[in-house]
C-alpha cells in the first residue's frame, strides 16, 4: 500500500496532474475565500481611508511629482511608438493585435509555506484556461495551472516548479528563470561568455510558449562564477511583490498566439 | 449538530490559513492548522466517520495548494493510520499527548513535502530557508496545538456533544 502510494505521488509530482478532480475543492472553498478576502479588504480600506488621512497629503505630493515624471516619459514613448509604427509600415509588418486581458482579484493563497500559488476569482466562464500567463504592470506574476468555472489557481514565478525562458535585456544573454526560496528566483543556464552584471533587468524571451516576449521579470541581485562551471550562478529579485499581491491581469491565449506568430 | 461543528471548524481553518494568515507577517510561516484537527477526529470519531472526513479534507487541501496532487490526501490518510495505531498502546484523551502527536505530525508533513521535491526529479537544491521553515512551524505547533485542541474540546463540551470514538469524553 505504501509502495503504491509513493508511486502515485511520484507520478503526480512529475506530471502535476490532478487526475481530473482538481477543481472540486476549488469550486467548493473558493466562494468562501472570496467572501472573507473581500470583507477583510473592505475593512482595511475603510481603516485606510478614514483613519490614516494624515499621511495622505504627503503621499499625494510624492505621487504628483511621480505623475509629472511619468507624463514626460509617456510623451517620449509616444514619439517612439509613432516612429515604430512608421517603420513597421515601411517593412510591411503586421500590426500587433489588441490586448485581450482579464483583470482578476487574488482571493486566497497557498496554505503551505513551501508552494507559491494563489487563487483568483476568474475562471472558465471568463475565458481562462490552463497555461495562460498572469502579469502585472511591474512584471510577470505566474501562470494558470488549474481552472474551475469561476476560479483559477495560479502558480507564481517564485514557486520551485516554475520556469520561464528569459533574457538579460541589455546583453540578450539567455537562460531559464526558476523559482527559489524567499521570494527570489535563480537565473540558470546563462553562459559565462555573456556579459551579465548586477542590476541588469531580466525579461521574458517568449520562447517558452507561455509568456509573451519582453515582459519584465526582475533585476539581477547576485552574481557569482564557479571555476568548474560554464554557467553563471545568478539570483534575480522579481519586480512584483508577491506578498502584497491583490489584483492581477491574465493574458488570454489569442493574444499570445498572435504575438508568437508575429515574431 | 456534531458534523455541522466539524464541517464548520475545518472550513474555518481552511479559510483562515488561505486568506487571513498568509497576509499577516506574524503568522505567515505557520504550520498546517488541519493537522491537530485531523489528529482530533482520528481519536474522537470512529474509523467509519473519520476516514471520509480525512479523505475529503485531503482532497480539498490538494486542490487549494500548489503541492503535487495527493500529497495532503496521502499525509492525512497515513496520519489517521498512524494515530489509530499509536492509540492501541498509549492512553488517549490526554491533551498533552495529543499535542505531542500533532507536533510530530507537523514535522512528518514537512519531511514528506521535501520528499516530494526529490520525487519530482527536478534539480532541487536545499534552500537556506528549509531549516527556518521547519523550525518556525515546529515552534508554532508547540505553542498553539495544545490551545487549539483545548478550544476544540471546550466547543464540543459547550454543545454537549458526545463522541463515540476511541476516547469518548472530550
Amino acid at each position: 500500500m505504501i509502495t503504491v502510494n509513493v508511486i502515485l505521488l511520484s507520478i503526480t509530482s512529475k506530471s502535476r496532474s490532478t487526475l481530473g478532480i482538481g477543481r472540486v475543492g476549488l469550486s467548493f472553498v473558493a466562494p468562501f475565500q472570496e467572501l472573507v478576502t473581500r470583507s477583510v479588504r473592505y475593512t482595511r480600506g475603510v481603516w485606510g481611508h478614514y483613519f490614516f488621512l494624515v499621511s495622505v497629503a504627503q503621499e499625494n505630493d510624492t505621487l504628483k511629482k511621480m505623475l509629472n515624471e511619468s507624463i514626460e516619459k509617456n510623451n517620449q514613448w509616444h514619439e517612439i511608438e509613432l516612429a515604430n509604427t512608421r517603420l513597421r509600415n515601411l517593412l510591411n509588418f503586421q500590426k500587433a493585435p489588441t490586448n485581450r486581458i482579464v483583470a482578476a482579484e487574488v482571493i486566497g493563497k497557498d496554505p503551505s509555506g513551501w508552494f507559491k500559488t494563489v487563487i483568483i476569482d476568474k475562471g472558465k466562464a471568463e475565458g481562462l484556461q490552463k497555461g495562460l500567463p498572469v502579469v502585472l504592470p511591474q512584471g510577470i506574476v505566474g501562470q494558470v495551472i488549474e481552472v474551475s468555472s469561476h476560479y483559477s489557481k495560479v502558480m507564481l514565478v517564485i514557486d520551485r516548479n516554475s520556469a520561464v525562458d528569459a533574457l538579460v535585456q541589455r546583453s540578450r544573454a539567455r537562460g531559464i528563470i526558476k523559482g527559489a526560496s524567499a521570494d527570489q528566483c535563480r537565473f540558470e543556464f546563462v553562459l559565462r561568455k555573456h556579459d551579465v552584471q548586477i542590476g541588469d533587468t531580466v525579461i521574458s524571451s517568449g520562447l517558452d510558449g507561455v509568456y509573451p516576449k519582453g515582459l519584465r521579470i526582475g533585476r539581477v541581485s547576485d552574481l557569482s562564477e564557479r571555476k568548474s562551471d560554464i554557467f553563471y550562478d545568478i539570483t534575480v529579485a522579481p519586480f512584483v511583490d508577491y506578498e502584497t499581491l491583490e489584483e492581477v491581469l491574465v493574458i488570454l491565449r489569442s493574444k499570445i498566439k498572435a504575438m508568437t506568430s508575429e515574431r | 449538530m456534531k458534523y455541522g461543528i466539524f464541517i464548520g471548524t475545518c472550513l474555518s481553518l481552511i479559510i483562515l490559513q488561505t486568506t487571513i494568515l498568509p497576509y499577516s507577517n506574524v503568522f505567515s510561516g505557520i504550520y498546517d492548522l488541519l493537522i491537530p484537527f485531523v489528529v482530533f477526529i482520528c481519536i474522537y470519531l470512529p474509523l467509519r466517520e473519520s476516514l471520509p472526513f480525512v479523505l475529503i479534507l485531503g482532497l480539498i487541501m490538494d486542490n487549494l495548494s500548489g503541492s503535487p496532487f495527493g500529497l495532503h490526501l496521502t499525509f492525512y490518510f497515513w496520519l489517521l493510520v498512524g494515530v489509530r495505531w499509536i492509540i492501541t498502546f498509549l492512553r488517549v484523551g490526554n491533551k498533552f499527548l495529543l499535542s505531542i502527536i500533532a507536533v510530530v505530525a507537523v514535522l512528518i508533513e514537512n519531511i514528506l513535502i521535501i520528499g516530494t521535491f526529490l520525487l519530482s526529479g527536478s534539480d532541487w537544491q536545499l534552500p537556506a530557508d528549509v531549516i527556518k521553515n521547519i523550525a518556525l512551524q515546529f515552534f508554532w505547533a508547540m505553542a498553539t496545538a495544545p490551545i487549539f485542541l483545548f478550544c476544540l474540546l471546550t466547543l464540543l463540551k459547550r454543545f454537549n456533544i458526545q463522541l463515540n470514538g476511541v476516547a469518548t469524553h472530550p
